[in-house]
């Protein structure tokens, strides 16, 4: 794409490439490698050929990346070229980044010092090839290309002004100006009018950047109005007016900004706001593009204490050798204890708090060496459905492993990781508190800003130390674009991790008392940091002195099996550069249990004690030794006893007891394998008459089996028929026949007339006694009202609430609401019908 | 790596190799800032602890030379962070400091300016202050000016007092040093004590802690306060001081249970000071009665709750603080900080007993073994009589006489918890017995003939724990005690460790029984002895029958 834009570019210099992909074409191959190496995205896929490649560079995304990548002069040397027209040669650039020489500058302009001029102009080739290297600028000097997607990318605009703080251009500002606006300025601005719109531009734009004129009408402007613009000269190049559109002519300007306005000092970006043009923006500010250029990089800032090299070294030695124990020990407490990995992964805060107090350590200082191991292979969740974290089979290998070498896998580690631990217990994006060795602790920009910091201390002289803030300025200046994001308080991510770096650089051991080490030196340089940590770690000791207060003190560390052999037989008490172990009648029957006996224990102090063996010490393992194992326990599962040992020796010689498996724990008690059951039978079946004891020692009195249930109820009898009925029951039921008979035989008269009226109209229904009477509502309720008057009897047909129709037979007493009290023969009760549900009324014959 | 005498541990222990060619001069730099915990034979242990490193601020030692000193004799390297914290710990102190202000009297004045904002923000702090004088200066109610130290080292900011002493009433003292003079570190201590203005002087027993606060009395030449633990010890004052300064039997008061006399010296028991009657401390006034230039308060470890908050009103008298030990078992070594002063002068027992002033002591552990029916008895007995039975077992009798024989030459005290033992132990060895219920007349008179070497056995009860004298005790035999008390035991080992005439060593034997809690509480003993540097010995009762 580019390539085709740049084939119909018309400024590149004949001589010159004339293409982007032409140029790459004319670059050696190890400029090519160069640039494949510094922009590796570009190698996936690898591109076809040099056109594709160059289509690719042109990408915005690739770009940005490059971009990023640049350190902060270069960054400014592109921004100063986005800035100048398309294929502005070197000088051009140098003029915009140090101000043009020789000039007078604007009044309010401070110009660059000598000194700072010269350092721009020797660093800006260095620029220029690192961007060409690149490829984010191609063509030769007289003519510098920036791809347009980083021109794009940096070049001011209204509404992104970028480091520069530059406007738009003149012409930029004033697309869509009309022509007779352009005219009025014109005018204005004290210039003839012009033909046509382009000139008139070219005039304004003349104007501005003739340092003579523009300084002239200037010099006209109202104090007010330079103050203005005093104020957007370094940018943002934006102000808000109330109306910036408003065509004002030099006539009617009345405020300070309508002066500008009206002269085109200051051009309508928005109905709302106002922009300073590119090329007035540049006057004032002496030719400048940055207001402050930086060339050279700022020096790392060395703390006021500096230490002793070789103390920084042991120092760090002494760090490494306490972050090596530290892992181990704390791997070792997970083996033993594997914590629950949460649901949505890392470890529980208990589980880190107890790992914590375990450490005898902070919780964050504990979830860096959780990280770290991590990050090392070393620990990983078992993969299981119940998962819990835990050692992996690459910790046994590390163990074997000289502690230089071990350190040297944590700090490479630690270098080169993205889990970053110091975000353990920070708020996430839901406000939820992040797990330690969970998902949320990555982040890309740490190893960066590690390597970056490390390096900038080890630019420093030996035995330096250093703060954040001290180290920062130079990596902000090598990599100014990436910060991350920044928190509340105004300090990017950057900043945050270069604190957490130089923390646990410290906890690593990587530094010593604040200064970079050696070791982390021969490390950053790639080299063997191990070879040159291990002369410095304290050499494992063979000896302990043992102390009357019942402490053994290892003034440093000790080999491992005597380390496992003395944390057997005593407690830890205090860690650090030695370890205080004390014995206690706990700790000495820990080992006797683990299968050492007195005389062991007595050998292993003796040969191992740079001091005699204190009394009292002999005398704990002796009275320990003395009372371990008097009692004993065993499991058996039944005992024979008897008061004459004969016997016992008897049965016990007995080759048919073999089976019984029987052990004489005293003269008079057998301990056996075998049940009590199989007991008895076998020692009958030997022709011994031996009786069974119960548990608190008395005979039980064998009976044959005799078996009983739980308490059960007697089973119901199943009768043929039903249950006699007591009168009671039969006397209610034949009332329920007697009333159900009536309402089905009462000879009926109707009373109800009309269509809706049953097909039996000729007699009384007696033959179907399913059929429900059935009248007009109006007739129900006036044969109902009289009934209640007279006092006679009805049969009527209901429908109730379940919907189940049937006939009864009533002794209305009211009608009332919708409803009829009466009295139910069927029921035998006073109820109440509701009017709605009875299908019709029927008079009962007066016979019935 | 250097090859220094000293480890640092990360729970901030120090341990110290004592046999390191350089351990010697370690000790000496380590020791203002950290309190010796234990003193083994062969590794000591200090702690470095917050009061400890702003006792070193207020003898005038700073952050450097305390992370000098450790990383010049540190055998490997020193944690960075430890080194931070020590250094920022120590900057603590001297933030805030009280003073006299021409005008406001009292203030509280500040050289960080946040740092009083943080102490004026907290609640405990806004009722002990008035006005703002100015942004760093803060008027402190008069009354209030140990409440403020105490509240003050709580928050973690100790203040600095230069608020001066009153000179009290005038009073002519001075030693008369005939046929003795003060030893060397006694004369340090008062040194240190004079110059400190006030504070604690931390002695072993039998190392002359009287003669501190007599030496202290003559320096000040006011008339005095001096507050005992009881009323022999009382006694025992007093006769020092008549025998040991010009002060006349008359010039010395005794104010206590049974005499309330009130002179230009005047001692006081603790128990008189803190009798309540109709719920109010009814003796308050002595603080008032005289215009006391100096306050001397005797075992400063056993000093009373409500004597606390008496002195936080005694601040502008000078207070001398005497004790063997700093470590209290109520915890409240900070309130002894802020309230009678910084530790001025601290002298490790065995370094004294190297300078030949107390005896060297063998301490030795006879385990008897219970009968089997004692046995049973104690396997059944209730929890709160268990200790009771096994610690007054009989067969501990034919041991404890079997020692007297052994040392009939010596001047033995028996020393036990419970009267019925110790009243059978005094029927049957044919000795004297002093207990709660014997009146002082007796107990004097017994002590005298002890002293005299008219009876050389000695049956005491816990009474005689504190402040007696019996110089020529050279056996101690303890057979019950209040389980495993550290403070009883420093009392109990310091009543044979009296310098001894003739020089030879001191024997200490605990009567402890097999396979009980009394020898559960005999492994405390074992260990605070041990952890002092004693020689200890474990025997079995039959080695010495």
């Amino acid at each position: 794409m580019t390539a085709q834009q740049g084939e119909q570019r018309p400024g590149a210099a004949a001589a010159g490439p004339r293409t982007l992909a032409e140029e790459l074409r004319s670059r050696p191959d190890t400029a090519l490698t160069a640039l494949l190496r510094s922009r590796p995205d570009l190698l996936n896929p690898v591109p076809g050929d040099l056109t594709q490649l160059a289509a690719r560079l042109s990408s915005r995304a690739s770009a940005l990346r490059a971009l990023e990548r640049l350190d902060r002069f270069t960054l400014q040397t592109a921004e100063a070229l986005a800035a100048l027209p398309d294929g502005s040669p070197l000088t051009a650039v140098r003029n915009l980044l140090s101000g043009p020489a020789r000039v007078k500058p604007h009044p309010g302009a401070t110009p660059l010092g000598p000194a700072d001029r010269a350092a721009v102009a020797e660093a800006l080739p260095g620029a220029l090839a690192t961007l060409r290297e690149r490829a984010l600028l191609w063509g030769p000097d007289t003519a510098l290309h920036l791809v347009i997607a980083a021109r794009e990318a940096l070049a001011p605009s209204a509404a992104n002004p970028g480091r520069t703080g530059l406007g738009p251009t003149l012409a930029e500002a004033t697309v869509g100006m009309s022509p007779a606006r352009l005219q009025q300025l014109l005018a204005s601005a004290g210039l003839p009018p012009t033909p046509d719109p382009v000139t008139a531009v070219a005039a304004l734009a003349a104007l501005l950047a003739d340092r003579k004129r523009c300084a002239a009408l200037l010099d006209q402007a109202p104090e007010a109005s330079l103050r203005l613009l005093d104020r957007l000269v370094w940018g943002p190049p934006n102000g808000t007016v109330p109306d910036a559109t408003r065509p004002v002519t030099a006539e009617d300007a009345r405020s300070p900004v309508e002066w500008l306005i009206a002269r085109g000092l200051l051009l309508p970006s928005s109905p709302g706001s106002v922009v300073l043009p590119r090329e007035l923006a540049l006057h004032l500010r002496g030719g400048r593009s940055h207001r402050s250029v930086e060339p050279v990089p700022p020096a790392a800032l060395a703390g006021p204490a500096v230490r002793d090299p070789q103390a920084v070294d042991s120092a760090a030695a002494g760090q490494a050798h306490t972050a090596v124990t530290t892992v181990e020990e704390l791997l070792d407490l997970w083996g033993l204890q594997p914590p629950a990995t949460l649901r949505a992964g890392g470890v529980g805060v208990r589980d880190l708090k107890r790992a914590a107090q375990a450490l005898d350590s902070s919780e964050p200082v504990t979830a860096f060496w959780l990280e770290l191991a991590y990050g090392a292979g070393l620990l990983a969740p078992n993969g299981e459905a119940d998962e819990r974290w835990a050692p992996t089979p690459a910790f046994d290998t590390w163990l074997q492993q000289p502690t230089a070498d071990r350190w040297a896998l944590l700090a490479r580690t630690w270098l080169a990781g993205t889990r970053v631990a110091a975000l353990t217990g920070t708020p996430d994006g839901k406000g939820k508190a992040r797990a330690a060795l969970g998902p949320e602790l990555d982040r890309t920009l740490a190893p960066t800003v590690r390597r970056a910091a490390l390096t900038a201390l080890a630019g420093l002289p030996p035995g330096s130390t250093a703060t954040a803030e001290g180290l920062l300025p130079a990596m902000r200046w090598h990599r100014p674009l990436r910060g991350g994001p920044a928190t509340a308080e105004g300090r990017d991510l950057r900043d945050e991790l270069t604190d957490w770096t130089l923390t646990e650089a410290e906890q690593l051991g990587v530094t010593g008392r604040g200064a970079l080490s050696s070791q982390a030196r021969a490390l950053l340089e790639g080299r063997d940091a191990a070879a040159v940590l291990a002369p410095l770690l304290p050499r494992p000791l063979d000896h302990v002195i043992l102390q009357p207060d019942l402490t053994a003190i290892a003034p440093g560390p000790l080999l491992t099996p005597l380390a496992q052999a003395l944390a057997l037989c005593a407690d830890v008490e205090s860690k650090g550069g030695a370890t205080v172990y004390r014995f206690t009648t706990e700790s000495v029957r820990r080992a006797l249990d683990a299968g050492r006996s007195a005389a062991d224990l007595h050998a292993f102090l003796e040969q191992h004690s740079r001091t005699p063996v204190p009394q009292p010490l002999s005398y704990l393992v002796d009275d320990v030794a003395r009372r371990h194992g008097v009692l004993r326990v065993g499991a058996a599962s039944s005992y024979l006893r008897c008061d004459d040992p004969a016997l016992l020796a008897e049965v016990l010689a007995d080759r048919r007891s073999a089976d019984l498996r029987l052990r004489l724990l005293a003269p008079t008690v057998l301990a056996a394998q075998a049940g009590p059951e199989a007991l008895l039978t076998a020692l009958r079946g030997m022709g011994y008459a031996p009786a069974a004891e119960s548990a608190e020692g008395d005979v039980l009195i064998s009976r044959p089996g005799s078996h009983r249930t739980p308490p059960r109820t007697a089973p119901t009898p199943v009768p043929d028929g039903p249950p006699v009925p007591d009168d009671a029951l039969l006397g209610a039921a034949v009332k329920a026949v007697r009333a159900g008979d009536r309402a089905a035989t009462a000879v009926r008269r109707e009373t109800v007339t009309g269509p809706a009226a049953t097909p039996h109209q000729n007699g009384p229904a007696r033959t179907d006694t399913r059929q429900l009477p059935r009248s007009q509502a109006a007739d129900t309720l006036a044969a109902l009202q009289t009934a209640v008057l007279l006092g006679e009897r009805m049969w009527i047909g209901y429908i109730n609430a379940e919907g189940l129709a049937s006939q009864r037979v009533i002794d209305p007493v009211k009608v009332e609401g919708g409803f009829v009290t009466a009295f139910d023969h069927h029921s035998d009760e006073l109820r109440t019908f509701a009017l709605h549900r009875i299908t019709g009324v029927a008079e009962l014959d007066d016979n019935a | 790596m250097n090859d220094g005498p000293l480890i640092v541990q990360s729970d901030k222990t120090l341990l110290l190799e004592i046999d390191h060619p350089k351990a010697a001069d370690c000790r000496r730099v380590i020791a203002p800032f950290a309190e010796l915990e234990r003193a083994p034979e062969h590794v000591h242990t200090y702690r470095v602890t917050p009061l400890g490193l702003w006792n070193a601020r207020a003898a005038g030692h700073d952050a450097e030379q305390v992370v000098d000193a450790l990383v010049n004799y540190s055998r490997y390297p020193v944690p960075h962070a430890l080194l931070v914290d020590i250094a920022d710990t120590m900057a603590r102190y001297g933030r805030l400091k009280l003073s006299k202000h021409p005008t406001h009297g009292l203030v509280l004045t500040t050289t960080d300016r946040p740092v009083l904002e943080e102490v004026l923000r907290s609640k405990k702090i806004i009722p002990l202050v008035g006005a703002r004088v100015d942004p760093d200066t803060v008027v402190v109610h008069p009354s209030e000016r140990g409440q403020i130290k105490q509240v003050l080292l709580k928050l973690g900011w100790p203040a600095e007092d230069f608020a001066g002493y009153v000179d009290g009433e005038a009073h002519p003292i001075e030693l008369e040093q005939d046929g003795w003079t003060l030893r060397p570190y006694q004369q340090q201590a008062v040194e240190g004590f004079w110059h400190g203005g006030s504070g604690v002087v931390v002695l072993p027993c039998g190392a002359g802690k009287t003669l501190v606060g007599a030496a202290a009395m003559a320096e000040a030449k006011s008339t005095t306060l001096i507050l005992v633990t009881n009323t022999v010890s009382a006694r025992q004052w007093k006769h020092e001081l008549v025998k040991r300064t010009t002060l006349t039997e008359d010039e010395i008061g005794e104010y206590s249970g049974t005499r309330k006399e009130i002179r230009p010296v005047t001692i006081a028991t603790y128990q008189v000071m803190t009798t309540k009657r109709k719920g109010t401390y009814a003796h308050l006034e002595l603080f008032d009665a005289r215009n006391w230039g100096l306050v001397v308060y005797d075992e400063v470890h056993l000093l009373p709750a409500p004597v606390f908050k008496f002195t936080a009103d005694l601040q502008a008298r000078r207070r001398l603080g005497l004790t063997a030990t700093l470590v209290r078992e109520d915890g409240r070594e900070g309130d002894v900080f802020s309230l009678i002063g910084p530790k001025r002068f601290d002298a490790p027992w065995k370094e004294i007993e190297a300078q030949g002033y107390i005896a060297p002591a063998d301490c030795c552990e006879v385990r008897v073994t219970l009968t089997d029916s004692e046995r049973l008895s104690y396997a059944t007995a209730e929890p709160e009589e268990r200790y009771r039975f096994c610690a007054t077992t009989a067969t501990k009798r034919r041991v404890v006489e079997a020692l007297v024989k052994k040392h009939e030459k010596d001047q033995t005290l028996i020393i036990g918890q419970y009267i019925d033992q110790l009243d059978e132990l005094g029927e049957v060895l044919d000795a004297p017995v002093i207990k709660g219920e014997t009146s002082n007349a007796q107990r004097e008179k017994l002590f005298e003939a002890f002293r005299t070497k008219e009876i050389s056995v000695l049956v005491v009860s816990k009474v005689a724990n504190f402040s007696i004298d019996l110089p020529e005790a050279t056996v101690a035999i303890q057979v019950s005690g209040t389980f495993g008390s550290r403070q009883e035991e420093a009392q109990r080992l310091g009543r044979v460790l009296r310098p001894k005439a003739d020089g030879h060593s001191a024997h200490f034997y605990s009567v402890v029984a097999r396979d009980t809690v009394d020898q559960d509480f005999a492994a405390h003993r074992q260990r605070f002895l041990a952890e002092q540097g004693y020689a200890y010995r474990i025997i079995d009762a039959d080695d010495v029958l």
